[in-house]
């Protein structure tokens, strides 16, 4: 027997060692996992994009509403006397205001006090009001738009605990772990204290300490189990182990949980001070500090924007706290409970407002950084967007949409759009539109939607074909007959024009403006199918495109984005610069890391440009898109382009100003027909859209090989300016016709009436 | 020619303030928007310190005021060539030539840019054609 039991006895031994060294193990376990993250980055900072800065400077043409509404977009407050930064005062057409200090790409700005004139809807002066002098320009700090955040959208702005007010430590300590700055990790006391507060029904109390609280959000899961308890425990130890007080008090301040702005939560007191109070951390006072420390607690049911009364009950409770604990006076006790709660209005942004913008942002971003940097790094992003071209276009697109469906009985939210505007010399994108309802952040169609780009295509063919000066002029006439193309292998192709008729022998110059199908296939066909996709690569799409003949009438599919890139080298006269949605990426820190400079590429030459250009100009004057003119006036001389592909599925159009290119397309998601044209879907948007900008006038630059000649539209030979429906084309030095029409400048009827104008003078 | 800027920007602000007389013989002025001058001067300091990065930067703010003003192409053209992108300098004195009119002074010196640029990047003869095209305008 006692042979049996020494055995028994020894293996319960051994179990007892191993179980011993199992918890060892699992110690060495915990402590290096606690370590591994603490001794890391312990946050992820999301990039954090900026709007352009708007500058300031004389004659600007912008109005003090418009102006309003930036400062709206900054959180700037009307005060009566505007003294700090983020403040400003209206007295009728004057604006005093400060502005912030800012880091820029190319170099920091100070704060300024600046008084701003305006007359006639433009900006007349500027002052600086420091030193009373008139400044030429003056640059307000962009806006925030957005972030790129790290996993469930955790926003935060770090802090040091030096930056931490005293009375807000205080307010913590009190309310959530008296004992702080003696125990351990782990606090006996509290927990028994918690136990019999639960036991007695006198309200379920926590017990856990900071510490405890710190390792429970930053390496445990939310589950309640005794397990998870008592490990949340031996590391809450072992960080105490290891790091100071201060860190773990910093880095507790900088992890909590305190709010929801839309998807994006509001993590840390550092970004808690600004989103409820506006203001930074190191300003709020004992009712302020109190109201943020209460809400730990439970930052929805707590949340003063939802429930306010819950949130002052609250804080007035943590304000009792902080008072019995020492923190403040009886009479500051009195003096912060009688405060109202401080917190700001603001409409909720979650994580864009410019949810389309940002998305194309990250895909540019993405080209040079990788996904884990820039929802961690804390990079500062510098874009192009326009916040009021931005607006301009989203509320055109939506109002538009909404009239179309009322207009033509169609079912509330049948149609869909999108629209991207772009600056026309240095290819900032200043706005997109990725559907009918801004905030949305699913299918962005401005990027997304691969359509059949339609007559859009047109001006490439034109182009192509006024590059061969020798055989092409804006005077050629093109054959409009019935055409029939056999390939084996395939149907016939037929192309039809919209109105279905024929027009015998049109100019080409009338074929491009009134859009006929017909011509411009033949066209495309004797110049080559290939030779024009060549050319719809040099203007910007970078990929290859299926060739067909039917290409030539726009049967190939593109996003909006990529119909902008081609107009964007039109409207850039022949140049391309690839578009840009980004100007700079800073660190954290401010260190300018990238920029993405203005480049220029020349892919087309000037001359045949600018035949092309002026064609397009016609299609506005006087073509398909005429009707633009119930929209701008026709001194602003734009130049566009309409498209509607079959059975109306497609409605497209895009068109420059002197200042600004945008594309418009609408259509149905399910690819149904709608019933509009180019001209009477999409260019309404544009309409609605451009004329909310103040448009600048397109004033092309003639190049030097350009002459301008009086031409016989109807034969295609040489007229003059007298004759009957002569019109003045440009043409590309020594390709306009050398034949004369009847009434021409070497006709016979024309040398007799110069015989006698020379004979019996005038 | 910074001089004769600060007297462009003075003679901007002096049209500006409504009492400018014209004087006959002044060379054209790079703008008349004085945020672009004063964004011109910048520019043209930053390039002596040899920040030329920065003063491409300052360019581009003057481009989107003024984004057709050809003088301003042609000063980023001068900038990129002293950070020696010789292609973009090219490119940029070229938009700068589109851009230009019958502005001759102004058309030469591009091309005298396209000259170097194409010079420096090994293209001789190209070279030789730019400078002869600069000389032709004048």
């Amino acid at each position: 027997m006692a042979k049996r039991k020494k055995p028994k006895k020894r293996y319960l031994i051994k179990f007892a060692l191993a179980g011993l060294l199992l918890a060892a193990a699992f110690t060495v376990y915990l402590d290096f996992t606690v370590r591994a993250r603490f001794e890391g980055k312990r946050f992820a900072l999301p990039a954090r994009v900026y709007a352009r800065p708007l500058e300031l400077y004389p004659g600007l043409s912008l109005s003090p509403a418009e102006l309003t509404t930036e400062l709206a977009l900054l959180d700037y407050r009307e005060t009566t006397l505007p003294g700090e930064p983020g403040t400003y005062h209206w007295s009728n057409d004057t604006l005093d205001l400060v502005t912030r200090p800012f880091v820029f790409a190319d170099d920091p700005q100070e704060s300024v006090a600046l008084r701003v004139e305006f007359a006639n809807g433009q900006v007349r002066g500027l002052l600086d009001c420091g030193d009373g002098q008139p400044l030429q320009l003056a640059r307000l700090e962009p806006a925030l738009i957005g972030g790129i955040y790290p996993g469930k959208n955790e926003d935060r702005v770090l802090i040091r605990l030096d930056d931490v007010p005293g009375h807000l430590v205080d307010a913590l300590i009190a309310v959530e772990d008296r004992r702080f700055y003696t125990h351990h990790g782990i606090d006996p006391r509290g927990i028994a204290r918690a136990t019999i507060a639960t036991a007695s029904g006198d309200g379920v109390q926590g017990g856990s300490t900071l510490t405890q609280q710190l390792i429970k959000n930053f390496y445990l899961t939310a589950e309640r189990t005794l397990r998870r308890k008592l490990t949340e425990m031996v590391m809450a130890v072992l960080l105490e182990a290891h790091y100071s007080k201060e860190e773990i008090l910093e880095t507790y301040l900088n992890e909590v949980y305190l709010g929801q702005d839309g998807n994006r939560g509001i993590h840390g007191f550092g970004l808690a001070a600004p989103f409820y109070f506006d203001k930074p951390l190191s300003h709020l006072d004992n009712s302020e500090a109190a109201l943020l420390v209460g809400m730990l607690k439970g930052p929805t049911y707590f949340s003063p924007r939802s429930h306010p009364k819950r949130a002052l009950e609250r804080r007035n409770l943590v304000l009792t706290e902080m008072a019995e604990a020492g923190g403040i006076t009886e009479q500051q006790l009195r003096s912060a409970k009688a405060a109202p709660l401080g917190v700001v209005d603001r409409p909720s942004r979650g994580t864009s407002p410019y949810p389309a913008f940002l998305n194309l942002v990250y895909r540019q971003l993405m080209r040079d950084y990788r996904d884990e940097d820039l929802r961690s790094e804390g990079l500062q992003i510098f874009t192009t967007l326009d916040p009021r071209v931005q607006h301009s276009a989203e509320s055109a697109l939506s109002k538009r949409l909404a009239r179309l469906e009322i207009a033509r009985s169609m079912k509330p939210g049948t149609l869909q759009g999108a629209l991207i505007v772009t600056s026309t010399q240095n290819a900032e994108v200043q706005a997109v539109a990725g559907g009918r309802d801004p905030r949305f952040e699913g299918f962005n169609r401005a990027l997304d939607a691969q359509r059949p780009i339609g007559s859009l295509i047109k001006p490439v063919v034109y182009l192509t074909a006024l590059q061969e000066p020798q055989s092409y002029t804006l005077a050629t006439l093109l054959d409009d007959s019935p055409l029939v193309l056999q390939q084996a292998g395939t149907d016939d192709w037929v192309p039809q024009n919209y109105d279905k008729e024929f027009h015998g022998e049109v100019p080409l110059r009338a074929a491009l403006v009134n859009s006929y199908n017909v011509p411009t296939a033949r066209l495309g066909l004797a110049l080559g199918v290939s030779r024009v996709m060549a050319n719809l690569r040099r203007l910007g799409i970078e990929r290859d495109l299926p060739e067909y003949a039917s290409s030539l009438l726009g049967s190939n599919t593109l996003s909006p984005l990529e119909v902008t890139e081609v107009y964007q080298t039109i409207a850039g006269d022949g140049f391309r610069t690839p578009l840009r949605a980004i100007r700079a990426v800073l660190t954290a820190e401010g260190e300018p890391l990238q920029s993405y400079p203005l480049n220029v590429e020349q892919e087309i030459e000037a001359a045949p440009l600018y035949l092309l250009t002026a064609a397009m100009q016609d299609v506005v004057r006087e073509g398909t898109a005429r009707e633009l003119g119930a929209y701008l006036p026709a001194a602003l001389e734009i130049a566009g382009k309409t498209g509607t592909t079959d059975d109306f599925r497609d409605s497209w159009f895009a068109g420059f100003t002197g200042d600004r290119l945008a594309v418009v397309w609408v259509g149905r998601d399910d690819n149904g027909p709608t019933g509009l044209t180019g001209a009477s879907g999409a260019m309404t948007v544009w309409g609605d859209m451009m004329a909310g900008l103040n448009p600048a006038p397109l004033i092309l630059t003639e190049p030097d090989n350009i002459e301008r000649v009086w031409i016989d539209p109807v034969s295609g030979l040489l007229s003059d300016e007298g004759c009957r429906d002569a019109v003045e084309l440009p043409f590309i030095t020594g390709s306009a016709p050398t034949e004369s029409a009847p009434c021409g400048p070497r006709s016979l009827g024309r040398s007799i009436k110069g015989w006698f104008e020379r004979t019996f003078g005038r | 020619m910074r001089a004769i800027r600060r007297a462009a920007s003075l003679a901007a602000a002096l049209l500006l303030a409504g009492c400018a007389v014209l004087q006959p013989g002044t060379p054209p002025e790079p703008s008349q928007n004085a945020a672009v001058v004063a964004l011109l001067d910048k520019a043209q300091a930053q390039s002596s310190a040899g920040q030329l990065e920065a003063a491409g930067a300052s360019l581009e703010r003057a481009l989107r005021i003024e984004p057709r003003n050809s003088f301003l192409w042609q000063e980023l053209a001068r900038v990129r060539l002293g950070q020696g992108q010789y292609r973009q300098a090219e490119n940029l004195a070229a938009k700068s030539n589109a851009l230009a009119g019958d502005a001759k002074g102004l058309r030469a010196e591009n091309w005298r840019i396209i000259g170097q640029a194409r010079s420096r990047r090994g293209d001789l003869q190209g070279a030789q054609a730019a400078f002869e095209r600069a000389g032709a305008e004048q």
